[in-house]
């Protein structure tokens, strides 16, 4: 049993925040086991930060980033979300890049 | 034109600040109470971090402990302060979301004006930054950070009446390996602070915040209320001094 391996992406986003993605997962590519979001971005409202990380940890593999994007602007037009220092596709290109 | 109640400076710990926020959030939500404008302070000195921060990642716990420096989680964003107990003033305006522009960067701008409008009755020549600063010669002078909840706009942020980069890094989680003296006076140039731009004191500086935020707002001079006394004092309890809530990312 492999242990698990923990990559940690970290961007200031371009005239916006800085954000801090902790990627768990096996470490032969995958499943990913946890995700974790950190850092001095705003969101409102704050709950939502929680279901667009879940539906990150959930997002199959290998990535189709095009519709994790997607799936994460839908969950931020649901919940009437704001966020300011990052956008969604911030979110993607960082799991990406944990993931490569 | 709306009033609101007015709470002159006073100083409280770093739990209780939050709490009494909240708790008063409650009672503008309830209507039980006026829109309110507070500023304070915090004694002891204290590291806020915001809602979406690690603790870990942003605060060195040991150095905080042995300073003596309490450190909670902020409901709001942004990042994390260090708030010196004769450094600064810090303010939250509560008020019904209805009263201020939907969008949050409007309502940044709008509220960040009475800083600015603030800090003129001192001489000094501020102006907005978006996202959620206030600066003087582009120089960071004041940081905001605003949250919304049933229907209720909290916004809080400090104003430097005096900076000391030093004492702050000392506290904060930067590797060793970063921190040389080629960092704190490439933050301290990007920071500045009332007493680099006038002798006012703290005193004047409360004065000049209560002009600003009164412009076009009737003003009613008031205190916390017994109800939100009792309330914040049991958040304080239940959730600002709790490891569940500071350590939960």
């Amino acid at each position: 049993m492999p242990d698990s391996q923990t990559v940690t992406i970290v961007r200031k986003v371009p005239g916006g925040k800085l954000v801090r993605m902790e990627v768990t997962s096996a470490t032969v590519a995958g499943p990913i086991e946890r995700v974790k979001i950190t850092g001095d971005f705003f969101l409102h409202p704050e709950e939502t930060l929680e279901r667009l990380r879940s539906a990150i940890e959930s997002s199959p593999l290998p990535l189709d980033a095009d519709a994790l994007t997607a799936r994460l602007e839908r969950i931020m037009a649901e919940d009437n979300a704001e966020a300011i220092g990052f956008a969604p596709g911030d979110l993607v290109s960082m799991l990406a890049e944990a993931l490569a | 034109m709306n009033a609101f109640r007015m709470i002159p400076f006073q100083k409280f710990d770093a739990f209780t600040n939050m709490a009494l926020d909240e708790a008063i959030m409650e009672g503008v939500r309830s209507g039980d109470t006026l829109p309110t404008i507070r500023f304070y302070g915090w004694t002891p000195s204290a590291i806020s971090i915001g809602i979406f921060q690690g603790l870990r990642n942003e605060v060195n716990p040991d150095a905080a402990q042995a300073a003596g420096i309490d450190i909670v989680r902020r409901q709001t964003g942004g990042g994390a302060v260090y708030h010196d107990t004769d450094g600064e003033v810090t303010y939250s305006l509560i008020a019904p979301l209805a009263l201020f522009p939907s969008s949050v960067l409007e309502s940044y701008a709008l509220i960040c004006t009475d800083i600015v409008r603030a800090l003129a009755h001192l001489g000094i020549k501020a102006s907005f930054a978006p996202i959620n600063d206030i600066v003087v010669n582009e120089r960071k002078i004041s940081g905001n950070a605003q949250t919304r909840r049933n229907g209720v706009l909290l916004q809080h942020g400090t104003i430097l009446h005096e900076v000391n980069v030093e004492k702050m890094f000392s506290l904060l989680a930067v590797p060793p390996e970063k921190m040389s003296d080629k960092l704190v006076k490439s933050v301290r140039s990007r920071v500045t602070c009332v007493r680099d731009l006038t002798d006012c004191s703290i005193t004047d500086l409360c004065a000049a915040l209560e002009q600003g935020f009164s412009h076009k707002r009737a003003i009613v001079y008031g205190d916390y209320t017994q109800d939100e006394r009792s309330c914040a004092a049991e958040l304080a309890s239940r959730k600002y001094r709790t490891d569940a809530w500071n350590l939960k990312l």
